[in-house]
C-alpha cells in the first residue's frame, strides 16, 4: 500500500463528517457494519453497544438514523421478545429468530398448531400403526395441508402429539401389526380401545383425585399447624354433600 | 429409610389399633432403628414392664421382630454369660400391610374360598396362632371340626399364604465382607442389604419349615414339648450363650406359630396392579395374555420385587390362557399376536428365543409414571404435564428454550410452569454460564437454565406426599367424627331433620374418604413396595 493511501485512510474525520457514498457518518457507519457482520441472525442492542465501543446515546442516535435511512430494520426475537434486535434490511430473519413455521409475526401460531395435530393424529388413527413417513405421504396425497412444511416439521408435532399422551411412540419389532416396517423403527400408535376418546384426558390417580395430591400448600400443613386437615378449605369444599 | 410423614403414618396406624403407648414405643423404634429394651424404656421414659408389654403386642402383630447381634456375642465380652443383647426393630412394611386386610382377604377368600378366608381372618386379627388356637377359635366361631380347619390350614399353607413364623430371637451376622468387596470392585452398584432385611432374612425358616404342615401335628408337638420343657424367655430378658447356642435345636422342637404370609399376598396385588396397567395401556386380550403369565409362572416366583418372570413358551402360555372357560374364543395366533404387541418397546414383555417372561420393573416404571404424571396435570397444568412427559423421557438436562420449542407453548410461560415445578420438588434445575463473566450474561456470554427430571429423588418425594395424605384423611376422618359424634349417639329413630342430613353427610364423607384411603393404599403400594 503506498504512503498516500495509507495516510488518506488514518487521516482524522470531523465528527459531522458525510463523506461516504451513502451519507453515513462515521460512526453510523461503525453500527452498522457491526449489525451487518450478524447478517440473517440479527444483533441485540447491548451487544451493538459492547462491539461498537461507542457511546450507548450514540449508537441509539445511529440507530434511529439507520432505521431512518432504510438500512437497518428492527426484528423480533421469539425466544427474548423484549430484548431489541437489529438487522441489515437485505436480510430476512433466520428461522432461530423467527421460530420458524409455526410462529406468525413472532407469536406462536396455536390454531395452525393445533389443526396439524388434529390431522396428524387422524391419519395414525386411519393407519393403525404409523411411521413419520407414511404419516406425511397420506397427509400430502391427501393435500388436507397447504402450508411448505418440511419432514422435521412433522416429526414434531408427532413428538408434540406424544408429549400431549394422545399417541405412543414404539419401536417396531418387525411382527405382527409391524410386518411392513422394518425393526427398530419409531412408530406412532394410537391407544387402546380403552383409550381412544379419553386420550386428551389421562387417567386420573389416587393421589390427585383427593386433595392433599394438588394442594399447593401440603408443605405447610401438619396436624397442628395453621394449615391442618381439620381445617383445611379444600377438604371441606372436597367433603360438601 | 423410612421417610418422615411414612413415620407419622405409621405411628398414627398404630396409635388407632393398639393406644398411644404401644404407638409411643413404635414411633421410638420407627425413629432410632434397632434399639434394646433398655434403650426404649430411657427414650420413652416408660416403665420396663410396660414397654415390655408394648413389645410383646407389636411382636404378635408382626411390628416388632426381636434378634442378636453377632457382633455382640462374638466380641471381646463373649466369654462373659449374659452380654449378648437383645434389640428390636420395628418392621415398618408389616405396619403399613395393616390397611391391607380387607385386600388380602379379599385375594384368599376369591382363591380358596370362604372358609378359608375365616381362618385367614383370625391370623390376620391376632397376629400369630398356634394350629391349637386357631381350632379353638374356629370351633368358638362355627363349630367346625377339627379336621375341617386343619384342612383349610393346609391350603392356606400349600398356597404359601400362611407362613411358620420367623424364629424369636435369631443371630444376625455382620454384613457379609465379601459382599462388600463385590460391592466395591464391581461396576453395577449393588445396594448393601437394610438392617431390617437382614434381620428378616435370618429370622425366616427354611422354606422347607415355612410351608410344611402337617394335620394333627399339634398334638405331637405338645407332647415333645412337656418332655423337653424348654424354659420360658421374657421378651428382652438376657439369655446364656449357650442357650443362643442351642437355639436352632430348640426351633426344631417348639410348636410353630402360624401367621399371614404378606409377601405371597403382595405378590399377588403385585401381579392384578400389573393386568391393570396393561388393560388400560393395551386391551383386555393382553391383559388376558399377561394375567396367564403371570400364573403360570407363579410357582417360580420367590420375592415380592422379582423383577422378570421365568421365561415360558407359547405352548404353555396358550394352555393358561385356555384353562379359564371365559377365553376359549382365543385363538393360538391371538394369543401370539398379543405377545408380539407387549414386547414392542417399551417391552413389558421380553421374547427369547420363542420363549416370553414378564418385565415387571418397566411395568411397575410405567404405571409409576403413569401415577406422578396425573399428579403434575392436577397441580400444575397441561403445559407443566407435557414439560414433565418430555423430562421424564428424556432423562437428561434440558435447556428451557428446547422444551419451550418441543411442547410448543411460549417461552414466558413455560420458565413460569418451570419455576413453579423446581419449587415443589418435582424437577431439578442447573444454571449454565457460558463465556463472559460468572455473574450474568455479558457480551460472547450467555447463562441457560437446565431442567431435568431425578426419577429416583422424584419417586421418594411422591411416596412421602403420599403418606402425608394417606395421615391427612385419616385425620380428617377422626375430625369429621369427633365434630358429630352427637348425631352418631342418636337411636336412629331419634334422627330426624337437621340430625339426619348431618348423619347421611357424615356417612357419605365417611365412604369417600375410606374409598380414597384404599385407593392411595395401592399407589403407596406401586412406590413402596412393588
Amino acid at each position: 500500500m503506498s504512503r498516500f493511501k495509507l495516510s488518506s485512510i488514518l487521516k482524522r474525520k470531523r465528527p459531522d463528517s458525510t463523506s461516504t457514498s451513502q451519507g453515513l457518518t462515521d460512526q453510523e457507519q461503525i453500527v452498522y457494519k457491526v449489525i451487518h457482520e450478524k447478517e440473517n441472525m440479527g444483533m441485540w442492542l447491548r451487544d451493538i453497544k459492547r462491539r461498537s465501543n461507542l457511546q450507548d446515546a450514540i449508537v441509539n442516535k445511529s440507530i434511529i438514523s439507520l432505521q431512518a435511512k432504510n438500512m437497518i430494520k428492527e426484528v423480533v426475537n421469539v425466544k427474548n421478545k423484549g430484548k431489541k434486535h437489529y438487522m441489515a434490511v437485505e436480510f430476512e430473519p433466520s428461522t432461530e429468530l423467527t421460530g420458524g413455521a409455526f410462529y406468525d409475526d413472532g407469536i406462536l401460531n396455536v390454531e395452525f398448531i393445533n389443526i396439524m395435530k388434529k390431522i396428524c393424529l387422524q391419519k395414525i388413527k386411519q393407519l393403525k400403526v404409523a411411521t413419520l413417513e407414511s404419516v406425511l405421504q397420506q397427509i400430502k396425497t391427501s393435500g388436507a395441508i397447504k402450508a411448505d412444511l418440511k419432514e422435521h416439521h412433522f416429526e414434531e408435532i408427532l413428538g408434540a402429539l406424544v408429549l400431549d399422551n394422545e399417541v405412543m411412540e414404539v419401536k417396531s419389532n418387525g411382527m405382527g401389526e409391524f410386518g411392513a416396517i422394518p425393526e427398530g423403527k419409531v412408530c406412532y400408535k394410537a391407544f387402546g380401545k380403552q383409550r381412544v376418546g379419553a386420550a386428551a384426558e389421562p387417567g386420573i390417580g389416587a393421589m390427585a383425585s383427593m386433595p392433599c395430591g394438588v394442594c399447593p400448600r401440603i408443605r405447610s400443613c401438619t396436624p397442628d399447624g395453621v394449615v391442618s386437615p381439620s381445617t383445611c378449605v379444600y377438604f371441606q369444599k372436597w367433603l360438601e354433600f | 429409610m423410612v421417610s418422615q410423614h411414612g413415620i407419622l403414618y405409621a405411628v398414627h396406624l398404630i396409635t388407632n389399633q393398639f393406644g398411644n403407648l404401644v404407638a409411643k414405643v413404635c414411633e421410638c423404634l420407627l425413629r432410632n432403628g434397632a434399639l434394646t429394651l433398655q434403650a426404649i424404656v430411657r427414650r420413652t421414659e416408660l416403665s420396663p414392664a410396660k414397654v415390655r408389654n408394648c413389645l410383646l403386642v407389636l411382636i404378635q402383630h408382626n411390628c416388632v421382630q426381636a434378634f442378636i447381634l453377632e457382633e455382640s456375642v462374638s466380641g471381646e465380652d463373649a466369654g462373659e454369660p449374659g452380654k449378648a443383647l437383645t434389640l428390636y426393630i420395628a418392621l415398618f412394611v408389616n405396619i403399613l400391610h395393616r390397611v391391607r386386610f380387607s385386600k388380602f382377604m379379599d385375594v384368599v377368600s376369591k382363591e380358596l374360598g370362604g372358609s378359608c378366608g375365616e381362618l385367614f381372618r383370625g391370623l390376620l386379627e391376632h397376629g400369630r396362632l398356634t394350629v391349637k388356637q386357631i381350632v379353638d377359635r374356629a370351633g368358638a366361631n362355627a363349630k367346625e371340626s377339627t379336621n375341617t380347619v386343619q384342612e383349610d390350614l393346609g391350603k392356606l399353607v400349600m398356597a404359601h399364604y400362611v407362613e411358620c413364623c420367623p424364629a424369636p430371637e435369631p443371630l444376625v451376622p455382620p454384613p457379609d465382607a465379601d459382599t462388600k468387596k463385590r460391592a466395591k470392585s464391581s461396576k453395577v452398584m449393588v445396594e448393601p442389604l437394610t438392617l431390617e432385611q437382614r434381620v428378616m432374612a435370618v429370622a425366616m425358616p427354611s422354606v422347607m419349615r415355612r410351608f410344611s404342615f402337617v394335620p394333627n401335628a399339634d398334638q405331637v408337638a405338645d407332647d415333645q414339648q412337656n418332655v423337653n420343657q424348654p424354659p420360658s424367655k421374657d421378651v428382652g430378658e438376657k439369655r446364656k450363650l449357650h442357650d443362643l447356642e442351642s437355639d436352632t435345636a430348640l426351633e426344631e422342637e417348639v410348636e410353630c406359630n402360624w401367621r399371614a404370609n404378606f409377601e405371597e399376598l403382595l405378590r399377588r396385588l403385585r401381579h392384578k396392579a400389573c393386568v391393570d396397567t396393561i388393560k388400560v395401556r393395551f386391551d383386555d386380550a393382553a391383559a388376558t395374555v399377561l394375567s396367564a403369565m403371570l400364573e403360570a409362572s407363579r410357582a417360580e416366583e420367590d420375592k415380592v420385587k422379582t423383577a422378570n418372570s421365568v421365561p415360558l413358551s407359547l405352548n404353555t402360555i396358550y394352555e393358561e390362557v385356555v384353562k379359564n372357560e371365559k377365553n376359549h374364543s382365543m385363538t393360538f395366533d391371538h394369543v401370539r399376536t398379543c405377545l408380539e404387541e407387549l414386547s414392542c418397546p417399551p417391552t413389558f414383555v421380553k421374547t427369547d428365543d420363542e420363549s416370553y417372561s414378564i418385565d415387571f420393573t418397566k411395568i411397575t416404571e410405567a404405571a409409576q409414571s403413569e401415577e406422578i404424571e396425573s399428579i403434575v396435570l392436577k397441580r400444575f397444568g397441561e403445559t407443566a404435564y407435557k414439560i414433565f412427559r418430555l423430562l421424564f423421557r428424556a432423562g437428561c438436562l434440558m435447556e428451557t428454550d428446547k422444551i419451550a420449542d418441543r411442547i410448543f407453548v411460549e417461552k414466558k410461560e413455560t420458565s413460569k410452569t418451570l419455576f413453579k415445578m423446581w419449587q415443589d420438588g418435582y424437577l431439578l434445575m442447573e444454571k449454565l454460564v457460558v463465556g463472559g463473566t460468572a455473574t450474568g450474561p455479558s457480551y460472547g456470554g450467555s447463562s441457560y437454565l437446565l431442567w431435568k427430571v431425578n426419577k429416583r429423588l422424584l419417586r421418594e418425594t411422591v411416596l412421602d406426599e403420599m403418606f402425608h395424605a394417606a395421615l391427612n384423611l385419616n385425620l380428617r376422618l377422626a375430625h369429621e367424627i369427633d365434630q358429630n359424634k352427637e348425631v352418631l349417639n342418636l337411636p336412629p329413630d331419634k334422627r330426624e331433620g337437621p340430625d339426619k342430613q348431618k348423619f347421611d353427610r357424615l356417612r357419605n364423607v365417611r365412604l369417600l374418604i375410606h374409598s380414597s384411603l384404599m385407593k392411595l393404599d395401592e399407589a403407596i403400594m406401586l412406590f413402596h413396595d412393588f
